[in-house]
């Protein structure tokens, strides 16, 4: 009777222990094969920084962008669709959540679908859209840094990341937009605001929680993408090549694969998701916690 | 500023929320907005703001039509029930945001937000965030938010709701004070009919969104329109029963199975101008209702719940399936059970058509609606 309470949380902490500690095995092991040579389950047969190495140089010759640009790459990608989406979900949401106009519920329902239709089926369509836009002067392939929004570009393949992404920060935002007072809104409106201000000083101000949430989740979505990128850029040997894509060459060389650098290059993609994750926590169980409450 | 409303009309989809509305505000005056939950005081409150457009009639402030103006050019200042403050801004921003918006200068905003909220006594709490604050002291900083742009009109959509009741009872005669020293036509939003007739010089009692009546506190106390007015206004609720009206050569009376009773001569003359039905509601405040002696009685009753309320009692009789209550002074001698003989006031009885639910009393064609 006595030792009962204390049952219920020992079998909760076993239950989270478990899994998650094998999990942990599992980052374990790629951080000790990084350092070595070779391995023995978890024990390093000799310790090198050889696997690394991609760092300095590349392993693939010269003519093979440096791991720095890849990485300015990605970085580009995930951040560029992260702005777009984070701008224009908010906007939508607001509208969809605060204002009448016509064909407003069959675009929530819209929304709401395309959130749920697999990206895969569209993937050739928006293969030829991309070309096409290739072919546009200027923003097709001749912006700075992104190459463009074309086929083959950084920008093209954040503009698909972007339509993908949509559907859901539309509902994450409008959940969020829905939680607002329309007493805060009535009274802002009273006091002299424009409808643009309103959203902008007063709402935007108080939904920073689901800004945050939706910001870092976009974000780790697009540096965690590969099916998107490896479509709609030429090969991994390309210009616009994202990190997801370069773990790829160490894998399928006709050469035996080198695991230890798999390893590495795995972890090196890591570290940011991991940093990420140490300083948004909060803002994540936002999206989940908070967003859902007024959402779907 | 003069507010005059006509034949206002909201509808949301097939609700009619405020329903052919007309009502004329005095510069300066003080009108409350009664009603039951629902009845369309807020919607009435959101079209005088600027927030909802009326679905047809007109609002003039002043001579002019402002349908059609937006919130911002209308000068108006509203205080909401739930206070709406911005959760994100210091008291010192929440007050001086409609200043801001107005592109006032620096140093004159300073000035009247300070101004403002040492009158609302709350300027030592410039810098600190509506969560840091008393329900009470959220309040003070909503009224001057709507108060530091100088309105041109007040509107308050049942402010003092969520303050517990002493609370209320003194933010009620400070908001009363405040709006008779500052002189700003103000309407006020409230279902607490004791609210209503403390504040306001004048009632507007709606019903599923239809103006049952217009009047001083007085007027709707001692000459309610309608059965509604007069269960509505008062408190204990008054009491209401089916009678039948005659008239005899020496008068006129009131008359049921338990009881009859004469009326007064000039009340039943005026019943009879205004066509009254053989049978009437009568309706008589429970101040009016008192307990006597036998001799003097209009007829007996028993007690059936005794409710004490410190200064005075209030009793509930029943006598042939029907109830009536009655205000005796405290404390009551008797015990339940007992019966005991009441009498009523006569010159204070109130007649109504069961049909219309109109009064019967109404003088000339004055105050129906
Ligand atoms: N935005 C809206 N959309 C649809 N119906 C509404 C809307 N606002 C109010 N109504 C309806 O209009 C009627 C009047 O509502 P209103 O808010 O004016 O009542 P109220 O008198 O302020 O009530 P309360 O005392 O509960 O605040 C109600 O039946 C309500 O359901
Ligand atoms: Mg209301």
């Amino acid at each position: 009777m006595i030792v009962r309470p204390k049952v219920k949380p020992v079998l909760a902490y076993l239950a989270l222990v478990v899994p998650s500690s094998l999990v942990l095995l599992g980052f374990l092991w790629l951080l000790i094969t990084s350092f070595s040579t070779r391995t023995e389950g978890l024990k390093s047969l000799g310790w090198t920084l050889h696997n690394w190495r991609f760092l300095w140089e590349s392993p693939f010759g010269p003519g093979y962008p440096s791991i720095w640009q890849i990485t300015l790459n990605t970085l580009l990608m995930s951040l560029i669709m992260t702005v777009i989406v984070v701008v224009v979900s908010s906007m939508t949401g607001y509208a969809l959540a605060r204002m009448k106009f016509p064909g407003r519920k069959s675009f929530l329902s819209l929304t709401l679908i395309l959130h749920a239709f697999p990206s895969v089926t569209l993937l050739i369509p928006i293969y030829f859209v991309l070309l096409w836009i290739t072919k546009i002067p200027l923003i097709g392939r001749g912006v700075p840094l992104l190459g463009g929004f074309g086929y083959n570009t950084v920008g093209g393949v954040a503009l698909v990341m972007v339509a993908f992404q949509l559907p859901f920060g539309i509902w994450i935002m409008k959940g969020f937009f829905d939680n607002i007072s329309w007493d805060m809104e009535r009274s802002a409106l009273i006091d002299g605001a424009s409808r643009f201000k309103v959203w902008w000083q007063i709402i935007m101000p108080n939904i920073r929680p689901g800004v945050a949430a939706l910001s870092v989740f976009s974000f780790l979505t697009a540096w965690n993408a590969y099916l998107i990128p490896l479509t709609f850029t030429a090969g991994r040997a390309g210009k616009s090549v994202v990190l997801s894509l370069y773990l790829q060459n160490f894998i399928s060389e006709s050469v035996m694969t080198e695991w230890n650098a798999v390893a590495a290059v795995g972890l090196f993609q890591l570290i940011p998701v991991v940093v990420f994750f140490l300083f948004t926590q909060e803002a994540l169980l936002n999206i989940y916690g908070g967003g859902r409450k007024g959402g779907a | 500023m003069k507010i005059t409303i006509k034949a206002l009309c909201k509808l949301f989809g097939k609700v009619k929320a405020v329903d052919n509305l007309a009502l004329e505000i005095r510069d300066g005056e003080f009108v409350a907005l009664l009603g039951p939950s629902g009845c369309g005081k807020t919607t009435t409150l959101l079209m005088l703001a600027g927030i909802y457009k009326p679905s047809s009639g007109s609002i003039r402030f002043g001579e002019k039509v402002i349908n059609h103006l937006t919130p911002k050019e209308r000068n108006i200042g509203m205080v909401f029930q739930s206070y709406a403050l911005y959760p994100h801004m210091t008291t010192f921003d929440n007050i001086s945001y409609p200043l801001k918006l107005k592109k006032v200068h620096k140093k004159e905003m300073m000035k009247r937000v300070q101004a403002t909220a040492d009158m609302m006594g709350i300027g030592e709490l410039l810098d600190r965030k509506p969560a840091e604050l008393s329900g009470g002291q959220q309040q003070r900083v909503a009224v001057a938010r709507a108060l530091v742009k100088e309105p041109a009109i007040l509107l308050f959509d049942e402010p003092l709701s969520n303050l517990d009741a002493k609370l209320r009872l003194r933010m009620r005669g400070e908001i009363k004070r405040l709006q008779e020293s500052l002189g700003v036509t103000s309407v006020y939003v409230t279902h607490d009919q004791v609210e209503a007739m403390t504040m306001a010089s004048r009632i507007a009692v709606m019903n599923f969104g239809v103006l049952q009546t217009y009047g001083s506190p007085n007027q709707l106390y001692d000459h309610p329109d309608t059965v509604f007015v007069a269960g509505f206004i008062g408190a204990p609720p008054m009491n209401f029963l089916e009678m039948r009206f005659e008239e005899r050569d020496d008068g006129f009376y009131l008359g049921s199975q338990a009881l009859e009773i004469r009326i007064p001569d000039e009340r039943g003359a005026q019943a009879k101008q205004n066509d009254v039905p053989q049978r009437v509601i009568m309706g008589s405040r429970p101040e009016d209702v008192s307990v006597v002696a036998e001799r003097d009685g209009d007829f007996k009753a028993e007690v059936y719940l005794i409710e004490p309320l410190g200064r005075e009692d209030l009793v509930t009789f029943r006598f042939d399936s029907e109830e009536i209550r009655a205000l005796t002074p405290a404390p009551f001698h008797g015990q339940i059970g007992e019966t005991m003989s009441l009498k009523l006031d006569k010159e204070k009885v109130h007649l109504f058509n069961p049909e219309t639910k109109v009064s019967v009393l109404r003088s000339g064609n004055g105050g129906s609606s």
